[in-house]
């Protein structure tokens, strides 16, 4: 009887794959729409930070994170393949189905951030989840001032959205890269992303900036090190943290941190939130 | 709340009557030995019902969350993929739940229930159940030196969250109704009427009770709160009951308030795949290990701090408004190491007396 009226969340929604991009090594694009089309316009208000599950049915379900802002119009997964679920996931083809259930997590507070400087410091793969704010703050030029990306990888053939970054930059955004390691055509700065702050000509307004930092552990540590001798203050740097996750909806305990629950009271902290939660990172 | 008395001989009457109002019903028997079990009442076994027996080891929260349980159920045909979920609305009653398990299920509900999102399998199985709470009144049977209930405030009379409760008087039973579904059972003419005699009875055999718990019953459960709430554990006292535990998740399995699962699927016949969810433990290694190998809470001391601390942080108490751990002692009686709840707690005040001593003394 009362069945039907509960919803439940653990079911996924069924979803069609359209076409696969090759982005860096290891890591593709996946392009897709709900079957169904008041799923996609029940989907399409997510907010940039927030992540999905998706299910490939017979293998399981991993947690990803949303590059495309929401007003881009179209939905896609950049998924680098690491377990078992994410390469059942990279061996699908254009119309295979697969479930998505979201969106989860609370997502980064855009609006509150209205009349500041953005600066994006991203590593590695770490600009997936940025990419999806990059995105809304160009297409919301007008509310922001200067938005500015500082991104390093290992090597110039792990840089996520080369293609991308001079349409950004058209837009407005302002960028610098670096790798560990370059070659011999590489024209950019070799060395760790923190150091490409430091550089003369970047000019931050450390009282009127939000720092965006994502990207893996090591990284993190020395570019709050950076940001917090810049004068940053905790609460205006922001990130993005990762953890196993089973449910996305607060129940299944795998993603505690200290006191948070990364799916539902996360994924997004500012830092002085994450020096509090109670544990590590 | 509304009272009435039954006599003892009539006790198992509410079990028939519950039964003929198509509940499954699931009562505490005696095995061999201290081995007790909740197991499901047939004709043949419902006479083997035992009212004192110890606790359970394995808890009740089964009948809420079992420990697999399908969640999806998931047909491939040629093109398209057809989802179809399993969800349990068979009514179902326990009689003979204990107050610490009766507080455990609370905790449950707040925490499977509240929050963000309600969980559906949860949700409908809590609905249909029906809980028959027994008072532990039995020194000698129902309460053993690993109980806490009283320092936990959970027992041994639970004051709420019961359908029904019983409590034993002697000859008669005493029969609390807690709440509108309780109280329509008194139509059933084996129930007297409850006077003021057997309100006051009531009342000295409880503060009897009260008065033989085991020593350790009181362990300073509000201290160790204040501990790990304003984060002054010593990190060498962690490492300590770290180094006690043998990673085998027990205390989590037994415990009435655990909620954590995994999820897994498992293929099937005729291309057929079931997405189960399974009791998982934070004590376990590969808890929090990404795909990937990247595992942020590798150090055993870690993982244990992180029951205790899921559980006696002031900041999730105040979220799911009840303590995470209902003082059933189940966790000290399973574990080989003895860094159970009531164990750990004392770990945790010894180690504060000591460092202050070692600090005064310095």
């Amino acid at each position: 009887m009362d069945r039907q009226s509960i919803h439940n969340p653990y079911l996924p929604k069924k979803a069609v794959l359209d076409f696969v991009k090759d982005e860096i090594d290891g890591v593709k694009s996946f392009y897709w729409h709900f079957l169904e089309e008041a799923d996609q316009q029940a989907f399409s208000n997510f907010l940039p930070g927030q992540f999905a599950q998706v299910s490939v049915f017979g293998t399981g379900e991993f947690p990803a994170s949303l590059p495309p802002s929401p007003g881009e119009g179209k939905l896609f997964f950049s998924i680098r393949q690491v377990g078992s679920v994410t390469a059942a996931f990279h061996k699908l083809r254009p119309g295979s189905i697969f479930g998505v259930r979201g969106p989860y997590g609370n997502g980064f507070p855009m609006d509150s951030y209205t009349g500041k400087d953005l600066i994006f410091i991203a590593g590695g793969i770490g600009l997936i989840p940025l990419r999806s704010c990059i995105k809304y703050a160009l297409e919301k030029k007008d509310k922001y001032r200067k938005i500015q990306l500082f991104y390093g990888a290992r090597t110039p053939k792990d840089l996520m959205f080369l293609d991308e970054l001079p349409v950004w930059e058209k837009q407005g955004l302002e960028y610098y890269l670096t790798v560990d390691k370059g070659d011999d055509k590489w024209p950019h700065a070799v060395g760790v992303v923190g150091a490409l702050l430091k550089k003369p000509e970047v000019k931050i307004d450390v009282a009127n900036s939000i720092a965006f930092v994502c990207g893996p552990p090591v990284m993190f540590r020395f570019v709050i090190k950076d940001l917090l001798n810049l004068g940053f203050d905790p609460n205006n740097i922001v990130s993005t943290l990762e953890r196993y996750m089973k449910c996305g909806l607060g129940k299944c305990g795998h993603c505690c941190i200290g006191v948070a629950y990364v799916c539902v009271d996360g994924p997004v902290f500012t830092y002085e939130q994450i020096r509090k939660l109670g544990e590590d990172i | 709340m509304k009272a009435r008395i039954i006599d003892k001989s009539d006790v198992l009457k509410i079990v028939d009557s519950l039964r003929e109002e198509g509940f499954k019903v699931y009562a505490t028997f005696l095995n061999r030995g201290h081995d007790s079990t909740f197991d499901l009442v047939t004709d043949d076994n419902k006479n083997d019902i035992k009212l004192h027996l110890p606790n359970p080891y394995y808890p009740p929260k089964r009948f809420l969350i079992p420990h697999i349980e399908q969640l999806l159920n998931i047909r491939k045909n040629k093109e398209d993929i057809e989802l179809s979920e399993n969800i349990d609305s068979t009514r179902k009653a326990i009689f003979g739940i204990r107050s610490c398990d009766l507080n455990g299920i609370n905790h449950l509900d707040r925490f499977y229930l509240g929050g963000k999102f309600t969980d559906p399998y949860y949700a409908s199985r809590r609905r249909n159940l029906f809980l028959v709470n027994v008072v532990c009144t039995d020194t000698e049977q129902d309460i053993d030196e690993n109980c806490f209930c009283l320092c936990a405030d959970t027992g041994p009379a639970a004051r709420e969250f019961f359908d029904l409760q019983l409590m034993d008087l002697g000859d008669e039973l005493m029969v609390v109704a807690g709440n509108s579904k309780g109280e329509e059972f008194f139509k059933f003419p084996y129930f007297k009427k409850c006077t003021q005699a057997h309100v006051n009875k009531r009342g000295e055999i409880l503060a009897r009770v009260r008065h033989q718990f085991k020593p350790n019953a009181v362990c300073w459960f509000s201290a160790a709160i204040r501990l790990i709430t304003e984060g002054k554990v010593p990190e060498n006292t962690w490492e300590l009951i770290g180094n006690r535990c043998f990673e085998c998740g027990g205390c989590t399995y037994v415990c009435p308030v655990c909620t954590c699962f995994t999820v897994s699927e498992h293929s099937g016949p005729n291309g057929q795949v079931v997405r189960t969810r399974i009791w998982d433990s934070c004590a376990l290694g590969g808890f929090t290990r990404m795909a990937g190998g990247f595992n942020p809470r590798k150090a055993i001391h870690d993982r244990r701090n992180r029951r205790f601390f899921r559980k006696l942080a002031h900041y999730f108490i105040q979220r799911e408004l009840s303590v995470a751990c209902a003082g059933c002692g189940r966790c000290r009686r399973v574990c080989h190491g003895d860094v159970g709840m009531p164990s750990v707690v004392e770990i945790l005040r010894k180690s504060i007396v000591t460092n202050q001593c070692n600090s005064k003394n310095g």
